[in-house]
């Protein structure tokens, strides 16, 4: 791999926060970190561009001014315009003159944030301020492009707008790493990094998680919870057996993408005996 | 069968700005609607009319049958998005404040979340916070459940766990308006609405509105020039691996894409929740 | 309505700081009024010279005030030098005829209290002795107040508004990618201050010159020291500012804490009550309040003209504080900015090379 972890171990003050966590990050490719709210996604994204430091195991990254960040809290200033936010962002790393104004141009097109160049940042909505500091870690043309639940709340047409840069950026070449919790953006990664309290519970491309997923699934009907591992999709259950042996009643089904990563998530979460 | 909910052509504006335009709407008991659309889309504004909040410039709205008052308020549950819970509270005293104030004094702390009882909920992960508010929501037993966002940044195990509440109460007669921006919820109810603009665009359930509807599939040994050059001729297309996924006809993907010397096959397939919402919202019905 | 006022008590009762603000503030208050505040002021110290200083400074009635040195041999200048210096507030010079009181105007209190006292010594010993008041001739109130509130707004800019300044940005997470681009931590560090200290040095010139042009307040002394003591007391405040935004989460708990750092200093650095006629239990808390310093500084360098070499010792525990402060500040703010240090550049370094 040409950026990310490697079975890094990390800790925020005394608790340890990552166990043995691999995330590869390279060129052209996006790399998808999914979990639920504190699995551990910012930190691993903290870790790849140098907020945290590691207990052990290696990072790889390249010097800051080829890095592009966006934590999750959308960094940008509220009391700047759309346009010095991007001046700002452009000193920092050292653009200027015709070939950043291009640039700028090209990036206020593409999230279509031309006509508010001189609106207040703080005015935005959340879609539009997503997009622009997505836009100002973009700038530079940064090797390696690192966001932290980029898309969280934002609403559908502005999350497909995001996604559209980011995709952009990986055609271009960059190495992106996403952190997200919902399952269907990282059906799109070229790899994904399931987290689940800290640890991988799961990794590769969509299609080899599928393919790894264990025993059989089973629907069932009923207002009553079935024993054994299930959980609730729409008016039915999943039911789920790692031994591939189904409750009665229960009828096979073939798991999709979101049935792998809960049935990894759950497997992480309670390892059975013998596995 | 009696709706728990229920607006018919309910407008509202504020002044030369229509908000929310003759937007029909039911909730009945035992069943799940999923509201979505995009910011600004009068989402927020329609659950204003229903509790009671707003009133409507035209049209009518109920609530339990009645017009929305402070007494039909006390049968919904409501839970927005930031939780509506004291982070310096314990749960047990967010509990107790919420029983307080819905007259439902000294109710028992059910069993799901009495395990975080003395827990300050500000200290709490946000899987259980989510947890706690909707107990809380539930603990005057409401026939109507209003949502906001529920699972918001919880993932796909906790998100399955919440819904598993959510079910069990629609099963024992509630109803639950539910508005997200996710699409996995959006899959999780019985119906779903979309709306843009005020209007209601689409309606029904997640198959209903993705039937008939169609994104080119494109595989291409270049397909980061293939992308640059579609993105490039403002086609929309998404990145899904090393594949590309255009919402617009195959036919005119493929001139493009031979035009330019790129070799790809290109093939129909069904559109996903998600690409019909956009397809949906960024051409209004009738547009 | 009961459930409102039983949470809104519990909630309260967490909120540490305003709970902190409502117990500490009014302690502090009444500890001040109880203690400091004190506008009759007694143990003033007093020099007697000249030939019958021995008879005069028996004169002198105790406690009001305090002689500290009885010399036939020294005459006015020497006296005066005293004056200057801080070391007394009143000179008695004895000599031939009658007996010249010189006293330090710039104390106003203490001035005060000594005319009403020396006045009762002259009547009761029927004598009319002659009486000059220095640095400050007709007593005014706004000469002695200009120089101090200068230094109240200097504490105002440094240390509550930087300290906003700074939290802001941790508040709406830009900090974070601060640390990530290309800034070494000293550039964010200078960037964010410097704004102020700019808009503070501007502040205190208009003060300054607004006090000289409308309340005739002089400026006697030489501009270098007032200079050098302002810059330190800046970099003090200024300091203070960053190390209450490293320990605040919101705009909110910085105000908080900003204040409980800022009262004390109005009431308790001689702004108003002059420090000699604190208790002692109480005067310590000035001795380390940097506003005291600065207030010695300008009244000193506006009023009594004094030159750098007397006020080495106000200017010289100003840079200790200036240096210990900014270091704490910077210390701090440093680990915010990045964490990611020498340990997890080591970890890099020693497996792959970094790609350029």
């Amino acid at each position: 791999m040409k950026w990310g972890l490697r079975d890094v171990d990390a800790a925020r003050g005394r608790d340890l926060v990552l166990t043995g966590v691999t995330v590869p990050v390279d060129p052209s490719c996006v790399t998808v970190v999914v979990g639920g709210d504190g699995a551990g996604k910012s930190t691993c994204l903290e870790v790849l561009v140098g907020l945290l430091a590691v207990r052990s195991g290696t990072v790889l990254r390249p010097p800051k001014e080829r890095i592009g960040y966006v934590p999750a809290t959308a960094g940008l200033y509220a009391d700047l315009t759309v346009q010095e936010n991007l001046d700002f962002s452009a000193k920092a790393y050292g653009l200027s003159g015709r070939a950043y104004r291009q640039q700028a141009d090209r990036l206020l097109e593409q999230t279509g944030l031309g006509p508010a160049r001189r609106r207040l940042g703080g005015q935005l909505s959340g879609g539009m301020q997503r997009k622009l500091a997505v836009g100002m870690a973009l700038l530079h043309a940064p090797d390696l492009l690192v966001l932290d639940e980029p898309t969280t709340g934002v609403d559908p047409v502005s999350r497909a707008e995001l996604w559209r840069l980011i995709s952009g950026a990986a055609a271009a070449g960059t190495a992106v790493a996403v952190s997200t919790t919902y399952v269907n953006e990282a059906a799109r990664a070229a790899v994904v990094v399931l987290l689940e309290a800290g640890k991988v519970a799961a990794s590769g491309s969509p299609a080899q998680i599928l393919d790894g997923f264990p025993g059989a699934l089973g629907v069932m009907d009923g207002a009553e919870r079935p024993a054994g591992l299930a959980w609730r999709r729409g008016i039915t259950w999943r039911v789920w057996d790692p031994a591939g042996a189904l409750p009665m009643g229960a009828r096979p089904v073939v798991p999709d993408f979101e049935d792998a990563v809960v049935a990894a998530t759950l497997a992480s979460a309670h390892p059975g005996p013998g596995r | 069968m009696r709706c728990l909910a229920e607006t018919q052509a309910a407008s509202r504006c504020f002044g030369q700005f229509t908000a929310v335009s003759k937007v029909d709407l039911a909730v009945r008991p035992g069943e799940v609607l999923g509201l979505l659309g995009a910011n600004g889309a009068g989402k927020t504004t329609l659950i204003r009319l229903l509790l009671g909040l707003l009133r409507p410039s035209d049209g009518t709205v109920g609530l339990f049958g009645e017009s929305p008052s402070i007494e039909t308020r006390r049968r919904v549950g409501y839970v927005p998005q930031t939780l509506g819970l004291y982070a310096s509270l314990t749960v047990a005293e967010n509990w107790d404040f919420t029983s307080a104030a819905f007259r439902n004094h000294r109710a028992p702390l059910p069993e799901s979340i009495s395990a975080w009882k003395k827990e300050l909920v500000g200290s709490l992960p946000l899987g259980a916070q989510r947890q706690v508010a909707f107990a809380v929501a539930l603990s005057h037993r409401p026939e109507l459940l209003v949502l906001d966002e529920p699972t918001s940044g919880v993932g796909p195990l906790g998100s399955a766990r919440l819904w598993e509440g959510i079910r069990r109460a629609a099963t024992a007669g509630a109803g639950a308006l539910v508005t997200t921006h996710n699409m996995e919820e959006a899959e999780q109810c019985d119906r779903l609405m979309i709306m843009a603009d005020g209007k209601v665009v689409a309606a029904g359930t997640s198959a209903d509105i993705t039937a008939g509807r169609a994104v080119a599939e494109v595989r291409a040994e270049e397909w980061s020039r293939a992308f640059a050059l579609l993105d490039g001729s403002r086609f929309p297309v998404q990145l899904h691996g090393t594949m590309l996924r255009v919402g617009s006809q195959p036919a005119a993907v493929s001139a493009l894409l031979s035009r330019a010397g790129i070799s790809a096959t290109v093939e129909s397939v069904p559109a996903n929740l998600e690409e019909a919402f956009v397809a949906i919202v960024a051409r209004p019905a009738g547009a | 309505m009961w459930a409102m006022i039983s949470k809104e008590f519990r909630e309260l009762r967490r909120d540490r700081r305003t709970v902190a603000m409502m117990i500490v503030l009014p302690i502090v208050l009444l500890v001040v009024f109880g203690y400091a505040a004190n506008f009759k002021v007694s143990d003033i110290p007093a020099v007697v010279v000249g030939p019958g200083a021995s008879q005069a400074a028996a004169m002198l009635p105790e406690p009001t005030f305090r002689v500290t040195e009885v010399d036939p041999a020294a005459d006015r200048s020497a006296a005066e030098a005293r004056l200057r210096d801080g070391k007394a507030v009143v000179a008695v010079v004895t000599g031939a005829g009658v007996p010249l009181i010189l006293m330090d105007g710039s104390q106003l209190f203490s001035v005060q209290t000594a005319e009403a006292a020396l006045g009762k010594v002259a009547r009761d010993a029927g004598v009319s002795p002659r009486v000059e008041i220095l640095y400050n001739k007709d007593l005014s109130t706004s000469w002695v107040m200009v120089p101090g509130l200068a230094g109240l707004i200097l504490v105002f800019i440094g240390t509550l508004i930087t300290s906003l300044g700074v939290v802001r940005e941790r508040q709406a997470g830009t900090l974070e990618q601060l640390a990530v681009m290309p800034f070494r931590a000293w550039d964010v560090i200078v960037g964010k201050i410097a704004p102020y200290l700019i808009v503070a040095a501007v502040d205190l010139v208009v003060i300054v010159v607004i006090g000289m042009a409308v309340f005739h307040v002089p400026f006697a002394g030489n501009v270098g020291p007032f200079t050098l003591g302002a810059a330190l007391f800046l970099l003090v405040t200024l300091g203070m500012g960053v190390l209450v935004s490293t320990v605040s989460q919101n705009q909110g708990q910085a105000i908080q804490l900003a204040f409980m750092l800022v009262l004390p200093q109005v009431l308790l650095s001689g702004l108003i009550f002059p420090v000699s006629s604190m208790a002692i239990g109480v005067r310590w808390i000035s001795y380390v309040l940097p506003l005291t310093y600065f207030i010695e500084i300008s009244r000193g360098v506006m009023l009594k003209a004094m030159p750098i070499t007397d006020l080495w010792e106000p200017i010289g525990l100003l840079a200790v504080l200036a240096v210990a402060v900014l270091g704490l500040a910077v210390f701090r703010f440093r680990r915010d900015l990045a964490p990611g240090s020498r340990k997890d550049r080591a970890a890099v370094r020693a497996q792959e090379p970094v790609a350029s």
